[in-house]
Formats: structure tokens, sequence, C-alpha cells
């Protein structure tokens, strides 16, 4: 049985604290190998339209220039849109053929803004509420509105890359990658006649992949074709601007909602229309407008489209679907609970489908201060206060994770998994599992993950690692265990069942003798023991496996420049059972910090005339800061029934957009039902009402 | 980045030498390098002046402050004298970007950085001030372009200090091979792109080094206000800025980031006229005031809005009062 109180307890840093501080973690942008080369793609800068010239002579006599690849005529309809690559002996040289090249375009007028191209064609407000009425008979409000969020870019600060190594009859690959299994199995297909056996992945540390890092992607295609044609190590790393064209992003979406409610609170349910603003094809994380889920909808009509744009197709992006969503619902409970007269969280209470996040309304509420939370727009002065709360569930998908455990003579013990750290704490996760699994502390446990020789395990999606890693390490651990004490009531010649292990010591019942970990390591046949465990849907710690989580905010809005500072987040998330205080806390704060930057400031914008996007860079697409960032206050709920780790990573971005949005109308009185929520914005739903000094 | 020949000067007249043959001068190269990484700039030859002990600290001297070139704008902000009697600059050098940019960026570099443009600094936009044939921000994405000035560029000037040194009457010297070099009013540095500035922003030439700005002696009764609004708090530039200057008789309000130059808000000056003390009543004429000869773009009137507020409060922040 997972035990509750361990993880808690536990609040070491991150086992590769000092490596990531003072940079000795490598990461595969970081690897450079001897005989190196370095490919890069050709690319087509604007929305729509081909290269009609290129001068590849030139390029080609470039010093350094190995191959030079440019498909002329060669329509594309994204900027980032790839027309063939160039392999040279240097990066310089690579930036030289491409100026070499002069390349020469056409484009036309593309679709880059789905308010711009008008093609919305789905419901809008109209204020006649004949039909739903007619419906609902007991409805005593209904609202109606129209939101929609924004296009992000998944703006890993570790870019895209991979370095193939190919030696002829064996290849070893680094990728920055948050599916090792899925990178080496892309990858064995790709490298001429070498066998999947002799193919190594290395993914030891990851600079984030929120989505946008599974396969081996066309980064590590053209690394493992370039490296197998020169058999040649070949570096494939994305530059900045290419991150954000070409590298994945959360479509944006339009999303009209009208909804009933009788005068006891209930909701009746309406209709909901929800549109995926996606690339010039669909891709992964359209939006995901929880009704069903979440609050107890009634019932509710649902329908569902897409606008294409001149940009790259979206990936799954951290929540893929879910942030939008919650935007637009949690916009919604507000806009209910305000025409109903209603508090927001009493409001809440009354629909919640889920007692543990009824629970959470109720402390969140108490640590973020409510009662002070005044009625909409009514907080005195110029900069006017506002609080807000927003909800989220994660379900569970489970997936099976093997690891394995390995104790060497000396006594120390690694266990490994062919899981990734993308910068989660998964190398602490399993170093503190194996510990308390084992009785020892981390000066003989590592927990190794990264690798495509360790037993598979699952990719980081869906917030599945963890959960999935955490029985699969204890089985691998409590096997070991018992070839211990099988050694060691051999020794004695004592029955098994005689033998007890606690924190580093065997123990025989009968006879009392004691012997530490460490003497029986070296008495041990074979220079290691290997122990497995797997984890399988249906292992007995499944007995509940959502996330449930509820996160206020607390804004301060100057109503004369519309500048929205936050002030404070209280998350309280559950996700069950809690290994390392100070992993599980940072996946809370880094969830909120990015869904703050999703709610104010993160924003993809394509010049309309070409569809070249102006803001590929980390000046112009604005991310929050550490001046932006506020007092963030993260609560791992857990009560008796919380058993097994469950889902984290994900849960925690998506109600931080919906609180902050429910925060700035309740100072100001309006709403703005766009993100992200700029100055401009605000100035503008304060022009009718003339409420701004 | 394309390949350049490096040069490191140790004194004025060897930077001098390297300028007369073409190179252009790296001071802390922030803003220099990221033109090179986008090829926005590409020179065949770099000095670098960051070494030149005559350009650098910051001296009080004939009632007057000398801040060299080289000085940074962490000293600019923290340097006692400025705070004292030119508070308005003080406060935008310390509110400049973040505490690492601060201590590296030079005066001389901040007022000679090039402007934020998107359609400027993207390789993939051949607009007038790179020679082409077209401004691509009227037609395009403006809402943090200019809302003063008459074209046909419409960048704003990104310099934090530029308009506090108009405010101040402050002048910049220089060196220059041929005429030895000269003083020139802030005010007259600064250069629109009607007056000859779309492919440059100011009146240097190229083989000018500026040395230092020096800083009129204070006079009796002098007072400034500063106020930067910004939609991200660090790491980015403000969306607007104010300086307030009170030297005794009249009131100068400059603005900046909302025209290819620092701009002087006329229309609020002339409402002031000659009060000394504000009341929230007189900052908010003066405010509405503000937007005067305003020619805002497709998607930046909104920024007015900002300037009004940037002035009310720069007004009473001059005046020791509260910002209600
Ligand atoms: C994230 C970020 C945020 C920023 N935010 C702000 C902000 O809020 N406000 C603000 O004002 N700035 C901001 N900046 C810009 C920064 O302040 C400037 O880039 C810096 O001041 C330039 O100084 P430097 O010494 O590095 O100049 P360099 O990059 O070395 O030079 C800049 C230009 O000036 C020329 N030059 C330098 N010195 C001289 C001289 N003595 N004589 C003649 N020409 C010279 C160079 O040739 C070059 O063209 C920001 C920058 C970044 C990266
Ligand atoms: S504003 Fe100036 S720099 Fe920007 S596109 Fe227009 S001409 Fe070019």
């Amino acid at each position: 049985m997972p035990d509750n109180n361990v993880a808690i307890e536990n609040a070491l840093p991150r086992v590769d604290v000092r490596q990531k501080v003072v940079g000795s973690a490598k990461y595969a942008a970081d690897q450079y190998r001897p005989n190196m080369v370095f490919a890069k793609f050709v690319r087509f800068p604007y929305g729509r339209g081909k290269a009609v010239s290129a001068n590849v002579e030139k390029a080609r006599r470039v010093p350094g220039v190995l191959e030079v690849d440019v498909r002329i005529d060669d329509y594309q309809e994204m900027p980032g849109g790839r027309i063939g690559h160039i392999v040279a002996e240097s990066e310089a040289a690579i930036e030289d053929a491409i100026e070499a090249l002069d390349l020469k375009f056409e484009h036309e007028r593309p679709l880059t803004d789905a308010n711009l191209e008008k093609q919305y064609n789905g419901p809008k407000p109209t204020g006649n509420h004949e039909a739903i009425r007619a419906k609902f008979k007991d409805a005593a409000v209904v609202v109606e509105a129209l939101y929609q969020t924004q296009v992000q870019t998944h703006s890993c600060l570790e870019p895209h890359g991979s370095m193939v190594d190919h030696r002829g009859d064996e290849v070893e690959a680094w990728a920055s990658t948050q599916d090792v299994t899925g990178y080496h199995d892309g990858l064995k297909g790709r490298v001429g006649n070498v066998p999947g056996s002799k193919v190594v992945v290395h993914s030891d540390y990851v600079g984030g992949g929120f989505g946008s890092k599974f396969g081996l992607r066309a980064e590590g295609s053209l690394a493992a074709q370039i490296a197998t044609k020169y058999k040649r190590p070949c570096r494939v790393v994305l530059d900045r601007d290419e991150e954000h064209l070409d590298a994945g992003n959360r479509p944006g979406s339009i999303q009209y909602m009208q909804l009933a409610a009788d005068k006891n609170g209930r909701i009746l349910g309406g209709k909901v229309h929800c549109v995926s603003v996606v690339g010039f094809q669909r891709g992964g994380g359209g939006v995901n407008n929880p009704v069903g889920g979440l609050y107890k909808w009634g019932d509710i009509e649902k329908s569902e489209d897409e606008i294409t744009l001149n940009f790259s197709i979206p990936r799954a992006f951290r929540a893929p679907g879910w942030p939008q969503g919650v935007f637009a619902v949690e916009g919604m409970m507000d806009e209910l609970a305000a025409a109903l007269g209603m508090d927001p969280v009493e409001f809440r209470q009354k629909n919640e489908t889920s007692p543990r996040r009824a629970r959470q309304l109720q402390t969140g509420a108490e640590l973020v201060g409510w009662s002070e939370r005044k009625p909409d727009g009514a907080w005195p002065g110029r900069v006017k206060r506002g609080y807000g709360v927003a909800g989220a569930l994660w379900p569970k998908w489970p997936t099976p994770c093997e690891a394995e455990c390995r104790i060497a003579r000396d006594g120390t013990v690694e266990v490994r998994s062919g899981v990734q750290d993308i910068g989660t704490g998964t190398f602490t996760v399993v170093t503190d599992v194996a510990c308390k699994a084992l009785g020892l502390d981390r000066s003989l446990v590592s927990g190794l993950v990264g690798k495509s020789f360790y037993p598979p395990g699952p990719g980081s999606g869906g917030s599945v690692v963890s959960r999935s890693l955490v029985p699969a390490v204890r089985e691998a651990c409590a096997n070991a265990l018992k070839q211990m004490v099988a050694i060691v009531a051999a020794e004695w010649k004592v029955a098994a069942a005689d033998v007890e292990y606690a924190d580093g010591v065997f123990h025989s019942k009968s006879t009392g003798r004691k012997v530490p970990w460490k003497s029986v390591c070296g008495v041990m046949k074979d220079s290691v023991l290997v122990a497995h465990g797997k984890w399988e849907r249906g292992w007995a710690g499944e007995s509940d496996g959502s996330s449930d989580c509820v996160q206020f905010a607390v804004v301060d809005v100057d109503t004369e420049t519309g500048i929205v500072r936050v002030r404070k987040i209280v998350a309280v998330h559950s996700a069950g059972e809690y290994v390392n205080r100070k992993t599980a806390e940072n996946q809370i704060c880094g969830g909120v910090t990015q869904g703050i930057s999703y709610a104010l400031f993160e924003n993809r914008i394509q010049d309309r005339q070409t569809g070249a996007m102006v803001n590929a860079d980390f000046l112009n697409y604005k991310i929050a800061g550490p001046v932006d960032i506020p007092d963030i206050v993260p609560v791992l709920d857990q009560d008796d029934s919380d058993t097994g780790v469950r889902s984290l990573g994900e849960p925690a971005t998506v109600p931080t957009s919906g609180a902050i949005g429910n925060a700035i109308a309740n100072a100001l009185g309006v709403r703005v039902r766009s993100l992200p929520i700029t100055p401009e914005k605000i100035l503008a739903a304060l022009e009718p009402k003339g409420a701004s000094a | 980045m394309k390949a350049f020949d490096y040069a490191i000067a140790s004194n004025e007249s060897g930077a001098l030498a390297a300028l007369e043959r073409g190179y252009r001068p790296k001071a802390s190269g922030i803003d220099l390098l990221d033109l090179l990484k986008e090829r926005t700039a590409a020179p065949d030859s770099l000095v670098s002046i960051a070494d030149i002990a005559t350009l650098k600290g910051i001296r009080e001297e004939d009632g007057g402050i000398a801040i060299g070139a080289l000085a940074t704008l962490e000293e600019t902000g923290a340097h006692a004298g400025i705070r004292k009697h030119f508070h308005a600059l003080a406060e935008a050098a310390a509110e400049a970007a973040t505490p690492q940019i601060r201590a590296r960026a030079t005066v001389g570099g901040n007022i000679c950085q090039r402007p934020r443009c998107w359609y400027f600094r993207s390789a993939d936009f051949n607009c007038l001030k790179k020679g082409g044939p077209t401004c691509y921000a009227v037609e395009g994405e403006n809402s943090f372009h200019a809302v003063f000035g008459n074209g046909p560029c419409h960048i704003t000037h990104p310099s934090n200090i530029a308009p506090a040194l108009v405010a101040f009457g402050a002048e910049i010297v220089t060196v220059a091979p041929e005429d030895g070099g000269r003083t020139i009013r802030a005010a007259d540095f600064f250069m629109l792109p009607e007056d000859g500035g779309i492919m440059k922003e100011n009146v240097l030439k190229k083989d000018e080094l500026v040395t230092e700005i020096r800083l009129p002696a204070a006079v009796a009764g002098q007072k400034s206000g500063y106020v930067e609004l910004r939609e991200k708090q660090s790491f980015d530039w403000p969306l607007v800025s104010c300086v307030a200057a009170f030297n005794g008789t009249k009131w100068t309000i400059v603005l900046g980031h909302v025209a290819p130059t620092p701009w002087r808000a006329k229309g609020s000056e002339s409402l002031l006229g000659k009060a000394a003390a504000i009341t929230p009543e007189i900052a908010e004429k003066a405010a509405a005031a503000s937007d005067r000869g305003a020619k805002p773009m497709s998607q930046n009137a909104w920024r007015l809005k900002l300037v009004r507020a940037a002035v009310r409060r720069a007004l009473l922040l001059a005046d020791g009062k509260e910002i209600d």
C-alpha cells in the first residue's frame, strides 16, 4: 500500500539541482562530437507562396558547405515551411550559404488571424433567448457570450534538436525528446541497415517539451539522414525563430456559449459551439470545452468547427485544449453567478461534480481571503483589486511502465526506467521512491532515466509518467529485496520468512542476528543483482485516478492604463500521493507561471500582409518574467482516500487564465472575454461605461 | 551573423582611426550583437570602445554633470548628483530593461540603439529604414508603433534616457576625425524621418563617436518626475514614458516610446504655462492636452490613453504629490 506520509515529508532538493545550476547537466543541444557536421532546414518565411529562384551553385561554393538542396516552386502554406536543407562543417558556413542562396519568393495574401479573415460563421450573442427559455421552463437566467483565445507557441527553453552519430555498424543519438522510447522507434528505421539493438538514444536532460517533443520529428529525421549518408555525427538544432514557427503551438479558439440556470443556482443546460483556430492543417490540441465534466451542466447541445490559417499545424500543448476551454467555461460560471446575484464560490459549490473540488474551493477561499472580495467593479479608487476562481480536473490514462533495480556488490543501487526527465523532476522521483522502498538514503541510490536501453516507459504526455513509474519502481525494488532476503536466509540457513528487513538492516526473527545492507551486497554471487518491475492497467493503487484542482487569483488592475498586476495565486491541487514536496510544488508553480503568461502576454502575431510571424523571438513574443510573477501558494491537498501517485503536471496550468480572467472582471465590473487580456483590451472594455478615471 | 574583423581600441584616437577606416563602434554590444545575429546589420569590421578609460565614469564639474559614454545605466541610475538634481533621468535609467542589462548597457549605446520595429528587426522585410520601398507597419501590425510624427517611417525611439536628456537640455559631446567633434543639444541629436532620419535615428556621422553627455548646472526650484508604463514589468521596453521637468520658470514635458524621437508634448506644456505647483486638476488638464498633434496608426490609438496617464502622473510626481 502506498504510504501517504512519506512523500509529503520529503522536501529534499532535486537530485540533479547542482548539475543544472553549475551547467554540468548536458542537454542534446550541448552535444558537440569530433568530426561533426551541421545541418539546417531552408525555410519559406511567408504565409503562402513559394521560392522562385535560388543560387544553389553559389551556396555550394561557400567554404565548408557539403550539401545544398532547395526545392523551387514547392508551394508552402506556413511561415517556416521547409523547402530544403544545407549541410556544412560549421553553423557559420550554413548561414553564409543561406545568404549566398539569395532566395527569391512569390507570395500571396495569407490568412493570419481568425478575426481578421472573418472566417467565423458560428452563432454569436444576439440577446434572443426564446428558444432556450422554451426548452428550459425553469430558467431564471440565461447568459450568452463569445470567448476567444489566442495561439500560444510552446517556447521550450531548450530548442528542439538531435545529434545523431552513425558509426557504420552502430548509431548513437542525443535527442531533446519527451519520449525516449518513441524516438528510438522512429530512429531505428532511418539509419540504413543498422539493427534496432545497435541504436542507442540518450535524453539525459531535456529543457521542456510541453507536448512538442514527441517522436523523431523533422530535426531528428534530417540528422539521421545526413549522419547515415556521411557516416559522421550530424547535429540539427532549431534556432528561436524556427522554434516559434515550426515546433508547436496551442491552437486558438472561439467559443460561443449560451447557458440557463434556475433560481436556485442549478445549471439547466444550453448550447456550446467551439471552434479551434488551427494551422494550414489540423493537428493536436484543439479546444476542449469541458462542458460534460467539471460542473453539472445539465442538457447541453454541443457543436464544433475549425478555422484554418497559414501557420504550422498545432501540437499537443500542456493540457491540450483545456486552458482554452476552462477560460471560457469559468468565465461563463461567473457570468451566470452574477446574473443570479450569487457568490461565484457558492454558485460553483451548487454545481460541483467532485467532493474533492468542493473541499478545495473552501480551502482556497480561506487562504486567498475571499471574504475581502467586493462586488464586481466596487473596489474603490483607480487601482481596483479583483478576486477570481477557476477549477480543473484531469483524467487518468493508465500507461504501462517498466523499471529495473540493480544492486551492486558495493551496496550501491541503480534504478532505471526508459522514461525521461523533461524538467519535471523524474530523476528525483525514481530516486526518492527507490530510497523509501529499499530503506536506504540517496548516498546509495541513483534513479536513472532517459536511455533507450532502459526498460521501456511512457512518453511524457497526459501527465502519466510519475503515476505509471512509481508503482513500477516500487515493484522492482520489492522484487530486489526478495532476492536479497533469500541471500541472507541461505547464509543464515533460516527460512526466508524468518528474515525481516528495514532501514538498511536484515534481521532474523528466530535468532536475532542482524546484518547490514552493504555486508549482504558484498557476498552476492553475481556482481549485480537485477530485478524487474512492471506496472499495468488494473494495478491495485488505481482506485481513483483523476486529479482535481482549484486556483484563486488576486489581481490589481489600473483602470487608467489597463495594466494588470497579478498579486497572488492560491493553487490547491490534489494529485494523490506526493513523492517529493519540492518537485510537486515546482510543477504547480511552473504551471501557474505558464498560465499567467498565457492569460496576459503570450500571443503569436503574424503580419497580415505577408503572413510572416513578426514576434518570432523572445523580445516581441512576450512571456511573463520574474517581476510579473506574484506570490504563488501551492497547496498539496490530500485526504485519506488519496492513494497512489496521480497526475499533476498538466492540470497545474489549466485554471490559471480562467481565475485571472474572472479576477479582472471582478475588479473592473466589465469582462474581457479574449486572451491575452492586454491593457488595450481592458481600456476598450472600460470605454463605453466611461469607467476609466 | 556575417564574419567581421574585430579591433579593440585603447584610446579615443585609436577608435577614431578605426572609424575612419569604416569600423563600426561597439560598446557593450547588447543591441549591436542582436542586430548582427538578425543580419539587420552586417558590418565588415567592428571596433570595441569598451576599454577606453576617458569614456568611463560620471563626473560633477562646473556645477553640471558629465556622464561618460561608457557609463552604465546602473551607474547613471544610482549616481547621487543625478538622483538629486535630474531625478527623472536617474529613474529612467534605473527602470530600463533588467538588472543584468543595466549593469552592462552604456548610455552611449542606449541613445544610439536601433529601433524595435519588428519589421526592421526581421530579415524577411526590406522596409524603408533598410533602403526598401515601403513601410510595412502602415498596413500591417502597428500596435506598438508611433502615435506621433508624420512618417514615412513610424518607429518609436527605444531609449529610456533620451526623453530625460531632451527635457533637461543635456548636450551630447562627440569626437570626429575631421573637425575634432562637436557639442549637440539633445533635442537636435535625434532626427525625425521627415528630417532625413529614415535610415538612421540621429545626426551622428559614421565616423563620429559620442564621448559624453553633459547635464547643465541645476537651478533653484528644478524638479522632475518620470513615469513609464509597461505591459510586462521587466525584459521589455515601455509602452509609453514621460518626463516632466520644471526648470524654475517653465515645464518641459517629453514623451518616450511614442514617436521616432523623444517627443515634446507641447499641448501640455502650453497649458501649464508658468504654474510651478501642480494640483490634480492642473495635471488632469495638461494630460488631456497631451495628444495634441497625435497621428495614431490603424491599431495604436489606445496608447494615447497611456500617454495621458503618464503625463498626469509625471507632473504629480515631479511636484511631490501622490498619484491617486
Ligand atoms: C531584454 C531587453 C530589454 C531592454 N529594455 C530596455 C528599456 O526598457 N529601455 C531602454 O532604454 N533600453 C532597453 N534595452 C536596450 C539596452 O538598454 C541597449 O541595448 C543598451 O543600452 C545598448 O548599450 P550597449 O553599450 O550595449 O550598446 P551597443 O550594442 O554596443 O551599441 C549600440 C549602438 O550604438 C552605437 N554606439 C555605442 N556606443 C557609441 C558611442 N559612444 N558613440 C557612437 N555610437 C555608439 C553602436 O555602434 C551601436 O550601433 C533593452 C534590451 C534588452 C535586450
Ligand atoms: S516603421 Fe520604419 S522601421 Fe518599421 S517598417 Fe516602417 S519604415 Fe521600417
